[in-house]
This record gives C-alpha cells, sequence and structure tokens, in this order.
C-alpha cells in the first residue's frame, strides 16, 4: 500500500510539483519522499518474507542438533550400562569367592590367619567404594544427556534404611557407628527421583564413613514445603577455605595441597548438582579441630512436592 | 512350607548366589532354588517354573534376577515374570537382583508402573549377603519368632522371654517380663529389621500411662540393662546395649563379647 502510495506520488511529483508551487525545486520533496516510501515498503517486504524463513530454518536445526545430543547421550548411556555389566562378571566372580570362604571358615569355627582375614575383608570393604565409582560415573553421564527429571512418589526413610544396610557393617569394621531417625517418626511419601535422591545420599554416607572418629547420624525432617536430610559426623572437620570448594568438580583437598589425589573429587559435585537438578540444594558446615565440638553436616534439602 | 525363599537365577551354582544362599540358610530361611530342565528357550523355562513353584508352594518370598539366560530376549525376563508375579500374586515379596546402579529404561519403566507400596525391591547383585538379608527382612515384614540378638542373646517373641545361651542349655532372664519385654522386644525388632534406626520415644512412652512417662521409660531401659549385664556377666554403661540418642529415642546396640 505504501509501496504504491510511493510510486504515485513519485511518478506525479512533477505536475503536483509544478501545481502547488511555480518553482522547479517543489518537485524535488516529493520526489523524495516517494522513493523513501517506495524503498522502504520493498525492503520490509523483503525482510517479511526472508525473517521467518531463516528463524524457521535455526529452530529446525537447533532442533536437528538437540536430536542429535540426545541420541548421543542416549547411545552414551547404553555403551556404559553394558560396559558396567561387564565389568561386574569378574568383580561378582571375586567377590562371590569371597564370600563362599568368609561363611566357610564362619560355619567351620576355623581360626583365620589375620592376614588372609585382612585380605578378605579388604575386598569387602572396597566394594561399595566399586559400586560407588561405577554409579558416579553413570550419573555423571545421565547429568551430561539432557534428559526430563523422574518425578515419582517416594518414601524417604527407605532410601535411608538400603543406605545404612549397606554401610553398618563397614563402619562396624571401622569401630563406627551409625544412627538415624526421622522426625516425625511416620515420614510419609515426597514427590522426587528415588535414584538420584538415595545416590546423593550414598555419596554422603561414603563420605562420613571414611571420615567420622566414631559417630555417624542422619536425620531425616521436613516443613511444609522442603524435606531435609542431615548426614552428621564427629570427624575432625573441614576447613573453611576448603568447604568453599568442597562441591567444585574434581576437586580434592589434595588438590589445594599439591598432593596425589586420593579420589576423583566428583562424588560431592554430582550430589550438589543433582540436588540442584531436582529443586534443592546441598550445602555443608563444619567445626574443626581443636574445638571439642569437631564435626562436618551436610544438609540436603529437596521440595515435598518435586521440582517446579 | 514355612519360611521359604524361592531364589530364581540362572546363575544360581554362582558364587555370589551361593553366598546370599548360606547365608539365607543361617538366618533360617528354607531356600528352594529353580533349575528348569528343557530345551525351549531358557527364559520361558524359568518362568513356567517359577510360576508353577509360586502356586505349588506359597513361598514367603521370591529372590528374582532379572537377566536370565543369555539370549538376547531373556536379557529382561526377571521383569516379565515379575510383572506376572505382580498380577497374580500382588502381595508377594520379590526382591529382584539387578545389575545395574540405576537400571536400564525397561527396568526403570517396570519401578514407576509399580505401586509405591507394592512389596517389590530391587538390589544391586554385588550388595553383601547381610544387605539381602535385611531387605529380605523388611520386605516380608514379619519377625521370627526367635530374635538373635548376639550369639549369647536372644528373644522369644511367642513366649515373651529373653534367654542367655552362655551355658549350654538357654537361660532364662526373669526379671525381663511384661512392660520391660515390650519395650526390648520394640527395640530388638526394629534392630532386627533396620540396625542404626531409632526408636523414637512416642513409640515406647505408650506403654506407660500419665506425665511421667518419659521417666518412667528411663527407669525400665535401666532397670532392662542390669538384669542382661548381669545375666552376661558384663558391666553395661550409657553407651552398651541400649543407647539414648540425642534426646530423641533409644537404639539398640548388641553387646559385641
Amino acid at each position: 500500500m505504501v509501496a504504491c502510495c510511493g510510486l504515485i506520488i513519485l511518478i506525479l511529483s512533477p505536475v503536483l510539483g509544478q501545481r502547488s508551487s511555480d518553482y522547479l525545486w517543489g518537485i524535488e520533496p516529493l520526489a523524495y519522499i516517494a522513493t523513501i516510501m517506495l524503498l522502504t515498503s520493498l525492503l520490509l517486504m523483503c525482510l517479511s518474507y526472508y525473517i521467518p524463513r531463516i528463524l524457521e530454518r535455526s529452530v529446525e536445526s537447533a532442533n536437528i542438533d538437540r536430536r542429535t545430543t540426545e541420541k548421543w547421550g542416549l547411545l552414551t548411556q547404553q555403551y556404559f550400562e553394558l560396559f558396567h555389566h561387564d565389568l561386574g562378571r569378574p568383580l561378582r566372580r571375586i567377590l562371590g569367592k569371597e564370600r563362599e570362604l568368609q561363611l566357610t571358615f564362619r560355619a567351620a569355627k576355623t581360626e583365620i590367619h589375620p592376614e588372609v582375614q585382612g585380605l578378605l575383608d579388604e575386598i569387602e570393604i572396597q566394594t561399595p567404594s566399586f559400586r560407588l565409582m561405577v554409579s558416579n560415573i553413570q550419573v555423571l553421564v545421565q547429568l551430561e544427556s539432557p534428559t526430563v527429571p523422574t518425578i515419582q512418589p517416594v518414601e524417604p526413610s527407605q532410601l535411608i534404611r538400603r543406605i545404612v544396610d549397606r554401610y553398618t557393617p563397614l563402619a562396624a569394621e571401622a569401630s563406627k557407628e551409625i544412627t538415624w531417625w526421622s522426625e516425625p517418626a511416620e515420614f510419609g511419601l515426597v514427590y522426587s527421583d528415588g535414584a538420584a535422591i538415595e545416590h546423593i545420599l550414598t555419596n554422603l554416607v561414603d563420605n562420613t564413613v571414611r571420615y567420622a572418629d566414631e559417630h555417624i547420624e542422619i536425620q531425616l525432617t521436613k516443613n511444609l514445603t522442603d524435606f531435609f536430610i542431615r548426614v552428621w559426623d564427629d570427624g575432625p572437620g573441614i576447613a573453611p577455605y576448603y568447604t568453599q570448594h568442597i562441591f567444585d568438580r574434581g576437586w580434592t583437598p589434595e588438590v589445594a595441597r599439591i598432593e596425589e589425589k586420593t579420589s576423583s573429587g566428583l562424588g560431592l559435585f554430582i550430589a550438589s548438582t543433582l540436588a540442584k537438578k531436582y529443586g534443592g540444594d546441598l550445602t555443608v558446615e563444619s567445626v574443626v579441630e581443636p574445638d571439642i565440638d569437631h564435626h562436618t553436616a551436610f544438609l540436603l534439602s529437596l521440595p515435598i512436592k518435586g521440582p517446579d | 512350607m514355612p519360611n521359604t525363599i524361592l531364589i530364581v537365577d540362572d546363575e544360581s551354582e554362582s558364587p555370589i548366589v551361593n553366598a546370599v544362599k548360606r547365608r539365607l540358610d543361617q538366618e533360617g530361611w528354607n531356600t528352594q532354588i529353580i533349575k528348569p530342565e528343557g530345551d525351549r528357550s531358557i527364559g520361558d523355562e524359568f518362568e513356567a517354573l517359577t510360576l508353577y513353584t509360586i502356586e505349588e508352594k506359597t513361598p514367603d518370598g521370591v529372590l528374582l534376577d532379572i537377566r536370565l539366560g543369555e539370549y538376547r530376549e531373556d536379557q529382561f525376563k526377571g521383569l516379565d515374570i515379575l510383572q506376572k508375579i505382580v498380577n497374580r500374586h500382588p502381595k508377594l515379596p520379590v526382591l529382584m537382583f539387578t545389575q545395574y546402579a540405576q537400571g536400564p529404561d525397561r527396568e526403570t519403566a517396570v519401578r514407576g508402573s509399580l505401586q509405591w507400596d507394592a512389596p517389590v525391591d530391587f538390589i544391586d547383585k554385588l550388595a553383601s549377603p547381610e544387605e539381602v538379608v535385611l531387605r529380605l527382612r523388611r520386605l516380608i515384614g514379619s519377625t521370627p519368632d526367635r530374635i538373635p540378638i548376639n550369639n549369647y542373646l536372644y528373644l522369644d517373641t511367642n513366649t515373651k522371654t529373653v534367654f542367655v545361651t552362655m551355658d549350654e542349655t538357654p537361660r532364662l532372664i526373669e526379671d525381663i517380663n511384661g512392660v520391660k519385654f515390650d519395650i526390648f522386644e520394640e527395640l530388638a525388632s526394629t534392630w532386627y529389621r533396620s540396625p542404626g534406626e531409632l526408636v523414637p520415644f512416642s513409640r515406647l512412652e505408650r506403654y506407660f500411662e500419665g506425665e511421667e512417662a518419659r521417666g518412667s521409660l528411663r527407669v525400665r531401659i535401666r532397670e532392662i540393662k542390669v538384669s542382661l549385664g548381669k545375666a552376661l556377666g558384663i558391666s553395661l554403661g550409657a553407651s552398651d546395649l541400649i543407647i539414648n540418642v540425642r534426646d530423641q529415642g533409644y537404639r539398640l546396640v548388641p553387646p559385641k563379647m
């Protein structure tokens, strides 16, 4: 419409200009205005034609990228599951033989040489660490893939029981004790991802069992919107300049001390990332020795009704 | 057949399953292993025999592997069998042996499709026999007639009595009866199913009436410890046998002897 008006004015400008003014310069402004109108309209027409097509193409290419990433993520997960299965086979054999031996010795009430007993115990002690390590890599692969969180009704007290089952014998071996409770005693259900909570807690308890002096406590509480799991130990505590990096990927106290790393530094990073993914948080509070009340407490908070 | 656990695993002769079987036997369970004999697809054989045995023997629980055989189609046969068990016997506790920490898609889908209170649980095949036993104890839910606290002490829930077995013949601890037995049983059965779990005051104070319930409970706990200490010939301090945790409740800690 504007383009048409511009064209008409441009054609008629010599006539209109001369009528409105006796001078020739009266024609020029009309011609300029008309040309500008004409060009602007043509430009707008071109833009309105090409921009949606360009946008459409970029959305399509983003979709292709997302599909490729998802496919890659899925493939990596599948490869890892195969790898996990194959990795487990020799370990199951070793563990099975060790457990059979332990039971045979116990049933026969045979005195075992301390070194042999130590070796058998070491296999058993390292198993949960191995399970956790493999599981950490698997969760890391999942975190890198654009997956949607799975939210289901979960009984958090059941998850704590499972982890306590696994770590109680190990803690007892090192003369440490795990106690846990929930307030209220009948805690009920929350909406979250049970596997994610279990994974976060396993990392926390695995750490705690390693560093506690004698006691480990796990407390489950809630308010109207969130539920909280506090994992406490009476260990020597973590210095404040360490706590600020404790959830960084690959960070371990040895990194700060420029020593050889004794762990991957992935556990707490994964735990913190998972907590945030499910709409919660993971924090740490610690009092270091020589304070008589030295301890470390990790607090996991998650929404009762799942992430928004 | 009372106290029977059915074990369905294609590696039933493997040391890891053997260790679990032995531990269950020690626990007093009757373990029955499913071993199909036939030329058909091994997964189908397992399915037919498992469902038949459940009908015939009505076991208390099933320990079921997810992968049954090396054939590709049998990779998740255990999950198919689980769905059939859940449909036909929704109250039968089933503990699934899995080799995946978080489970492949199909396993996750099955987990998700189950009722949250379905007596079905998943456990890593690398779990210790103790872990398997504890998980089964909770899934099955019932407490046995005899709860062993350690090698020298046990409770008989039928006769509501506590025995010391330091000599050849078990010796009855006469002092622990009535409310004292009820409190000790509450602590022992919680420990039996979930070691480390605290019994909150609210659950223990229900045995007393009046405002001084907490004080009465404290007195009874002290009396139980004195009686047991005397019977076992050891001195039980504040952090032995029954401990008070952060003023939240009590917890049983079997004495090391």
